[in-house]
């Protein structure tokens, strides 16, 4: 089961190697968010965008360009980075899955169902609302999936576990195709959510979203230590004084909290949460206590350099920022499959 | 030529019993029910629509009586040729997932889940986005090119030192779904916006573009991979025993693989061209067939093409019927009368596929 994690140096003895790495991350993350402002369909200096951050000056144009819609765009492009990727490292922690991924299992889609329906029975969106809706519809496509793969002959394995979830996320899918189409005027604006990208996003969301994301975020890292002891086994766990079940418990909710804020923000966005964990885990080895802020760093450096990508690949149009995720993910969820069922 | 009866089974014989024909009596039962309510659901999707007809006009109009002009048209030229093409890639759609099965030894196989009709589709969405000028002729032979790339790809990742493994295949064929469907998206933001549109309606599985030339197309195809099936089914009889069983049984196992997996790629591919991705229906097909009637591989084969005709016709006439006048694609009724099987197969699936 922990073939992945156990087979990587253990960075625990290193603490020096895993600290080193955190500067880094903060001076990627800087210059990330930095150029991602500074490119587009107008590029402007670094210089100009250091000027607005630090002076904003409303008579002048391109700091009113920074301000209004190339700020939120970044800002969003770190918060669901981050989000994204540190619930995938949790997820594969708690549940001994390298494959584990929130987009995999199926929780993006029981969100966006989620979102997708309410709008459709009532019409419209409230914004206070989303982030609950969202949640409610990532917990139970995640219970629904945990349940079919763990009645599975053979129990909630990684392989179980993502053909339920492929299987959810299809159903839900073709729902959500329906829907989309019997009520067109509704989901004029849910048509661009829908293909998960972070354009055109409405920045005034993140004050309902962000306090629980905050909270969610907070909740992981402060989790973390615990999740390494779980990651070698439930009998370990008990063994070393941890109440497993309160501890899923917590996991799951934070989990579900993080997708479900990250989705009502970007809408579905693959792989994020797949990829990010191992690329961590090649630096910092199988020690939550370091994959679970690194995840956060580096999904949020991931999630802004693919949107930087997705806006200035094919110019004057942008390519969904989804797209270039699940080119990157799909490759090394393949590559994983391989190496897990050898 | 008399008819000896048995309990279970018609036994044809030729005078002095040259020739013996044995049908088993519930399957050529229920494949007569099977085209019995095919008949209902194309005569009622011929008169249902925009243009109501009465179904009584609709029986004329197919005898060659023309009841008004109008209904002649509206019945001939855009009814029609839809239906026959719905109850045609169905048929494929369902063999292709039952030759697949077969050559895999895999029942959780399908075309659209382990990339084939996601292969042909972005084959197809590349000739109509970057090469608008070539004809749509070439769709078939470009889906097809796709379709059997991806098969190979994902038949040579899946297959480890022991030999293919079940799960491995379906999930590599996830894998690259994936990547597939992403590259698809990409090129449909790429290209100009209109014809992004017409490769975005076909994408949906949607069937409601299908002409006469479509279904002489499909019907040719037909013509051609329906007997080939048909010829290698004794040796897929002997392959349901599992490979090695087979190979003792003396049947030529490499080559009827090989020439299972091209003919399901062929019939995938060919459906996929015409009216775009179908999901589930090979998934269903045949376990419904098998359902229905355990018979022989070659009727098993015939009782799922007539189950997938009927699926995808009825979930074509509820797509335009339920909702009208939006029209759902048939592919979404499909995908959600599959995921429900696919879910009980994995159910019911014993450690064999899942280790």
């Amino acid at each position: 089961m922990t073939t992945v994690t156990a087979s990587t140096p253990v960075a625990a003895s290193y603490p020096i190697r895993a600290w080193s790495g955190v500067p880094a991350l903060l001076a990627l993350l800087v210059g990330a968010f930095l150029l991602h402002i500074a490119v587009g369909a107008k590029p402007l200096p670094v210089g100009t965008v250091v000027d607005a951050l630090t002076r904003f000056d409303p008579t002048v144009f391109d700091h009113v360009i920074i301000f209004n819609l190339r700020l939120p765009r970044a800002v969003l492009a770190i918060v669901v980075g981050a989000s994204l990727s540190l619930a995938g490292a949790l997820m594969q922690g708690v549940t001994r899955n390298p494959l584990a991924d929130p987009g995999l299992l199926g929780l993006t889609a029981g969100a966006s169902f989620a979102v997708v329906m309410v709008t459709a029975v009532t019409g419209a969106t409230n914004m206070a609302l989303t982030p609950w809706i969202a949640m409610a519809g990532a917990l139970g496509a995640a219970l629904v999936v945990y349940f079919i793969a763990r009645f599975v002959p053979g129990g909630a394995t990684p392989l179980s576990l993502t053909l339920s979830g492929a299987a959810i996320s299809a159903f839900l899918g073709a729902l959500i195709s329906i829907a989309h189409l019997l009520g067109q005027d509704t989901f004029e604006n849910l048509r661009v959510w829908l293909t998960g990208g972070l354009a055109g996003r409405d920045i005034n969301l993140l004050r309902y979203v962000g306090p629980w994301m905050a909270i969610a975020l907070l909740a992981g890292l402060a989790l973390a230590p615990r999740v390494t002891v779980l990651a070698m086994g439930d009998e370990v766990a008990q063994g070393l004084g941890v109440r497993t079940g309160r501890l899923k418990l917590q996991l799951l909710a934070v989990v579900v909290v993080l997708t479900a804020c990250a989705v009502a923000l970007a809408g579905p966005l693959g792989f994020i949460g797949l990829v990010i964990p191992h690329v961590v885990r090649l630096y910092v080895g199988s020690d939550y206590r370091w994959i679970v802020p690194y995840a956060a760093l580096t999904g949020a450096v991931y999630l802004l350099g693919v949107d930087i990508i997705a806006r200035i690949a094919i110019p004057p149009r942008e390519i969904s920022t989804g797209i270039i995720t699940a080119m990157v993910g799909a490759p090394l969820f393949v590559h994983l499959v391989r190496q897990r069922t050898r | 030529m008399t008819a000896a009866t048995h309990p279970r089974q018609i036994v044809l014989r030729s005078p002095r019993e040259r020739l013996a024909l044995r049908l088993p009596l519930r399957a050529v039962l229920m494949f007569g029910l099977l085209l019995l309510a095919l008949f209902l659901t194309v005569s009622v999707n011929l008169a249902t629509g925009s243009y109501g007809v009465a179904l009584g006009d609709v029986l004329d109009t197919l005898r060659g009586i023309t009841v008004t002009r109008a209904i002649d048209n509206v019945v001939w030229e855009f009814r029609f040729p839809r239906t026959l093409a719905a109850a045609l890639v169905g048929a494929m759609m369902a063999l292709s997932g039952a030759a697949l099965q077969n050559a895999t030894r895999n029942g959780l196989a399908d075309p659209s889940l382990v990339g084939v009709s996601q292969g042909a589709a972005l084959a197809v969405v590349m000739l109509t986005v970057i090469f608008p000028e070539v004809s749509s002729t070439w769709r078939p032979w470009a889906a097809f090119a796709g379709a059997i790339l991806v098969a190979v790809a994902v038949q040579g990742l899946a297959r480890t030192k022991q030999g293919g493994s079940t799960i491995r295949f379906i999930l590599m064929g996830i894998g690259l779904s994936a990547f597939i469907s992403s590259i698809t998206s990409a090129m449909l933001t790429y290209g100009e916006i209109d014809r992004a549109m017409a490769a975005l309606a076909w994408l949906a599985g949607s069937i409601n573009a299908a002409g006469w030339s479509d279904v002489w197309t499909l019907l040719a195809w037909i013509a051609v991979l329906l007997p080939a099936l048909l010829a290698v089914s004794r040796t897929m009889s002997a392959l349901r025993f599992g490979e090695a069983a087979a190979i003792g049984l003396g049947a030529p196992v490499k080559l009827v693989r090989n020439l299972q997996l091209a003919i399901a790629v062929a019939l995938a591919a060919i459906a996929t061209s015409v009216v775009g991705p179908l999901g589930f229906v090979g998934l269903i097909g045949p376990h419904a067939a098998q359902r229905l009637a355990p018979s022989g591989m070659a009727m098993h084969l015939i009782l799922t093409a007539g189950i997938g005709a009927l699926l995808v016709s009825l979930a074509d006439l509820i797509g335009r019927a339920a909702f009208a006048p939006i029209q759902i694609p048939a592919g979404l009724l499909t995908a959600l009368i599959g995921v429900p099987l696919f879910i009980a197969l994995l159910l019911r699936s014993r450690g064999t596929v899942l280790h």
